[in-house]
């Protein structure tokens, strides 16, 4: 069974369709690249999968592990494994990143049908994944991503994306805003977790973000549909030519 | 403006006479009064109150709140309860108790000072580290009583003492409480004192707090509200001395129909002072949150630092708030700032939360518990940080089930 398919799937902001039957299919153990133009609805299909309000399916369905997911809550379908690395990360002042994790983690625990993680235990891990990321450890004790820097923030997506082991993860334009060093410690944290039960759903503007995490498949979206697929080498070619061709073809 | 008479309020002569207790001739502060717009006492006035006699229990009731390691002082229905109390404090605090002269000042007052059976006097001459937790408890019954505590701190200068006050009442009754605080902190001195009014549902709560803080005294003060029908804590702070520093804060955490006003006054006389407050509630049900907060700054008090906010989290549409902040300022060498906000819960932030797993209600409560950590953070005692948190943590908890 493939881990993540999204079928025909057709979807509305504000009465406008943005997303016109994308079909994609994720076996467990890919990773997939989407690319396009600004405004095409590489944002739209990240937040429709992960179930933010304001986007109106109107046809079509997205299946994890063969079940429709488009009728849960949000937190419902993160707790079956789907995590959405955040463009724009929310700061929540007065809420500790340590206070945050351990909710989203002992969230997921309990749906597993296991005890919640003792308080020493919790600590060992934190340093442990934030040591792999380049973390200063007292970063937890701070308010979520209140005066993180762009790359903090990422670094703190990524952070929790480890803690919270997805089947499906969704990086949303995760390269904007980094330079090349937080690039690449992003990218190191997101290829240390790449697992045969695993996919990833990397979406990007830029091709510079697959020279660090190499996709297996690379896709075009274009006008609200995958316009082209095609392996890794498609990244290189759309850097190269652009993407006019897709467009006035779609149109 | 003159208060007008709300004439068949309980409390007039003819009451005191029936009741056998000194008369009081004033009259509670009707709606016209400015300073009590927000808050309408015409629910007090429907209720008839006797005065509330000693209800005799040898221990305390079990919904009492306790501080481990702290003295305890316990007032029933405004009486000291020595058996229920601490009675060695150790050294550098000397409590007793004794009639208090009438005091102009407002008509609540004047009320208490009528029917007060004594106050509570706390005299602090020296650091003294145990933590002394008041708690007055309203214990009516067969009739509605109303209850007068009076309580009087004198902190020497240098001295130096955290006091906590716990208004608190019997389950299932209906009361009035109308406590008199005064505080005087020395020259030098440090008084901190933590107030949480967590009255029973059907509770009228009228509290007045009158604080003089002398030269380079420190006063720092925060008032939780949590439950009640109807509570007002007014708070009025003079500083009197050069280099007095004063930080007044509060959060509030209301439901079902409960009103919670918190009116300070804070009066700078003096050059050199500062004054800070933050204030910070969520409103739920159909609840009705009050704000007033006066900052008057005097010709000679120059340098005056003195800063004020209030913020609001709604958490329905049913609750109303009422914000009022007034600045008067005489000097013209000073900083002086007042802010207010109100909002909702932030659907990205709520959005964001969820997505990492985290349930609706979870998330609600760690935004709501968010909203009022930086009012938390004022209360510079590390225990009392952790048991007020508490307090709010157990409200939100008791909201989702």
């Amino acid at each position: 069974m493939s881990l993540l398919e999204i079928k025909n799937l057709h979807a509305s902001v504000a009465g406008k369709e943005i997303l016109k039957g994308v079909n994609l299919t994720l076996e467990p153990g890919e990773v997939h690249a989407i690319m396009g133009p600004n405004g095409t609805g590489k944002s739209t299909l990240s937040n429709v999968i992960a179930g933010r309000e304001g986007y109106e399916v109107t046809k079509g369905g997205v299946l994890l592990d063969g079940k429709d997911i488009l009728a849960m809550e949000p937190d419902e379908r993160a707790r079956a494994g789907i995590f959405l690395a955040f463009q724009y990360p929310v700061e929540i002042p007065g809420v500790t990143t340590s206070a945050f994790l351990k909710t989203a983690l002992n969230a997921k625990r309990r749906a597993e049908g296991k005890s919640e993680i003792d308080a020493m235990e919790f600590m060992k891990l934190v340093k442990k994944k934030t040591e792999a990321l380049g973390m200063p450890y007292d970063m937890i004790k701070r308010a979520l991503n209140v005066g993180f820097s762009g790359g903090e923030k990422k670094r703190a997506e990524v952070l929790q994306m480890t803690m919270l082991e997805p089947r499906v993860a969704i990086l949303d334009e995760t390269d904007s805003g980094l330079d090349i060093d937080a690039l690449r410690v992003v990218s190191e944290g997101v290829n240390s977790l790449r697992a045969p039960d695993r996919a990833f759903l990397v979406i990007t503007h830029y091709q510079r973000l697959l020279d660090y995490i190499v996709p297996d498949h690379v896709h075009v979206l274009a006008n609200g549909r995958i316009a082209a697929s095609g392996g890794k080498e498609l990244a290189l070619e759309l850097e190269a030519e652009g993407y006019a061709k897709y467009l006035n073809a779609a149109a | 403006m003159k208060p007008s008479l709300l004439t068949d309020h309980p409390f007039g002569a003819d009451y005191a006479k029936r009741l056998g207790v000194p008369a009081w001739n004033g009259a509670l502060p009707g709606p016209k009064v400015e300073e009590w717009r927000f808050t309408p006492l015409r629910a007090l006035t429907k209720v008839s109150f006797t005065p509330a006699t000693g209800v005799g229990f040898d221990t305390l009731p079990r919904n009492i709140p306790m501080i481990a390691g702290a003295a305890r002082l316990v007032l029933v229905n405004g009486a000291y309860r020595k058996t229920l109390s601490t009675v060695d404090l150790g050294k550098g605090v000397e409590v007793t108790h004794g009639k208090v002269a009438a005091k102009e000042g407002s008509s609540l007052i004047a009320l208490n000072a009528a029917y007060a059976p004594e106050s509570l006097v706390i005299h602090v001459t020296a650091k003294v580290k145990k933590l002394i937790h008041i708690i007055s408890i309203g214990a009516s019954g067969a009739e509605p009583a109303a209850l007068h505590p009076r309580i009087t701190v004198t902190a020497e200068s240098g001295a130096e003492i955290t006091l906590v006050e716990s208004h608190v009442g019997l389950p299932g009754q209906t009361y009035f409480s109308n406590p008199v605080t005064s505080i005087t902190v020395g020259a030098g001195a440090t008084v901190r004192r933590y107030v949480s009014v967590d009255e029973d549902s059907a509770a009228f709560h009228l509290a007045t707090s009158l604080v003089k803080v002398a030269g380079g005294g420190t006063f720092e003060a925060f008032h939780l509200g949590l439950g009640g029908a109807l509570v007002r804590q007014e708070i009025r702070v003079a500083l009197t001395g050069e280099n007095a520093n004063v930080r007044l804060n509060g959060a509030y955490a209301l439901d079902g129909t409960s009103h919670h006003d918190f009116t300070t006054l804070m009066d700078h006389a003096f050059p050199n002072c500062t004054s800070s407050q933050v204030f910070k509630g969520v409103v739920d049900g159909e609840s009705h949150g009050v704000y007033q907060g006066r900052i008057h700054v005097a010709r000679d008090a120059q340098k005056t630092d003195a800063r004020q906010v209030h913020k609001a989290l709604f958490l329905a549409r049913g609750p109303a708030i009422d914000c009022k902040p007034e600045l008067e300022i005489y000097a013209d060498d000073v900083q002086c700032a007042h802010g207010a906000a109100t909002g909702e819960i932030d659907e990205n932030q709520l959005f964001y939360l969820r997505s990492r797993g985290i349930d609706d209600a979870t998330a609600r409560g760690l935004l709501i518990e968010g909203f009022l950590a930086d009012a938390m953070a004022e209360i510079h005692h590390e225990g009392m940080r952790e048991l007020f948190t508490a307090d709010v943590t157990r409200w939100l908890k008791a909201r989702r089930t």
